[in-house]
């Protein structure tokens, strides 16, 4: 089970989610991990007009949506309900992709979510994702048309007991080298681009 | 000049999630699996007609689908990797970065041919229930597939 300590605590049950997809499946199989993670308030969306819907009328403690729907109109409400003054305006919002073209890239980047699934959706990944959510300490940001959480992460060092993750590094300084240089042929030979057949 | 504001909004999620009695991560993965495995039959039966619906729209040639096809295709690799159908969750993902090719005219329909079959193959009840089988399916369509994108880059 990486990626999520086994013995943390956490308690999802008062929590107000809105899960946003075209594919009725695909709505399914995030309910069903929600619910089994202590969720019991949720909405379902299929469209972007629905969603913007209960969005107006309705708070919620957490977004989830697959921005692919309607062409890629998901990633435009997102960006819409940042710039609003709305109720939900800056609510936790995770982005689940499927394949994800090209062009669509910048648009996740910059559509002010807070974090990116990667489907196939996994129970330890979106519950690490929303437990993220709870320890994330980055400003929102209004810069020219970007509103939404600052994109760059800090780095805070090492977990907190542990050293860190590259105990295998050296200790000591590698000292003065005790073999020639190699030459520039060598080194040419050896980062020369190659064709690999697989 | 570009005005940055910074601020930091109150959360709701960041309160809840530590108020009450919680349940410890573990025990709550554990019943999201169970979960999820209450509408397998369901997805999968679901996933099933997706792969049919992606045959009839891309069988005759027809790069018009292509659009409609690169969703359903996006769909099937989405919850085939779900329910740890892993093989067919891979090959439509290839079939997605063909299908969303910048150009269409440029994909070979020799190798959108190659992963229809691959997913058909791979839903048959003896392929499916056999792993060395479905890897092995795996692993031809990746050599066609290679052998189809060095066919076109030889024909540039």
């Amino acid at each position: 089970m990486s990626g999520v300590d086994p013995n943390a605590i956490f308690n999802l049950s008062k929590a107000r989610a809105l899960l946003i997809d075209k594919s009725q499946h695909s709505l399914d199989v995030l309910w069903q991990i929600l619910k089994g993670l202590g969720l019991s308030n949720m909405t379902r969306s299929d469209s972007v007009d629905d969603a913007d819907k209960q969005l107006r009328l309705n708070a919620y403690d957490i977004i989830i949506i697959d921005p692919a729907l309607e062409g890629g109109a998901g990633y435009e409400l997102i960006s819409r309900l940042r710039h609003s003054a709305g109720k939900n305006a800056h609510v936790p919002v995770v982005l689940t992709t499927g394949h994800v073209r090209a062009a669509d890239v910048a648009k996740g980047r910059d559509t002010g979510a807070n974090f990116v699934v990667i489907k196939p959706i996994t129970p330890n990944v979106l519950l690490q994702r929303i437990l993220w959510i709870g320890r994330d300490k980055r400003p929102f940001v209004e810069a020219g048309n970007y509103v939404g959480p600052d994109r760059r992460f800090k780095f805070d060092g090492p977990p907190q007991g542990s050293d860190g993750r590259r105990q295998s590094d050296l200790t000591q300084p590698l000292g003065e080298a005790s073999e020639p240089n190699m030459s520039q042929d060598e080194i040419n030979a050896m980062i020369k681009p190659q064709r690999v057949s697989l | 000049m570009t005005v940055v504001r910074t601020f930091h909004p109150e959360v709701r999620l960041k309160q809840i999630i530590n108020e009450g009695v919680g349940v410890r991560a573990e025990a709550a993965l554990e019943r999201a699996e169970l979960e999820l495995q209450s509408i397998r039959e369901n997805c999968v039966a679901a996933i099933d007609g997706k792969v049919e619906r992606l045959i009839d729209l891309l069988s005759n040639g027809d790069r018009e689908a292509f659009p409609a096809a690169y969703e359903i295709s996006n769909e099937v690799f989405a919850e085939a990797g779900v329910f740890r159908i892993a093989e067919l969750s891979a090959v439509a993902q290839s079939l997605c970065v063909l299908l969303s090719a910048h150009d269409p005219a440029r994909v070979p329909l020799k190798a959108v041919s190659v992963h229809l079959d691959a997913m058909r193959a791979l839903r048959k009840p003896e392929v499916a229930d056999n792993l060395p089988l479905r890897k092995a399916v795996l692993a031809e369509l990746r050599t066609l597939a290679a052998h189809f994108g060095d066919v076109e880059r030889k024909a540039e």
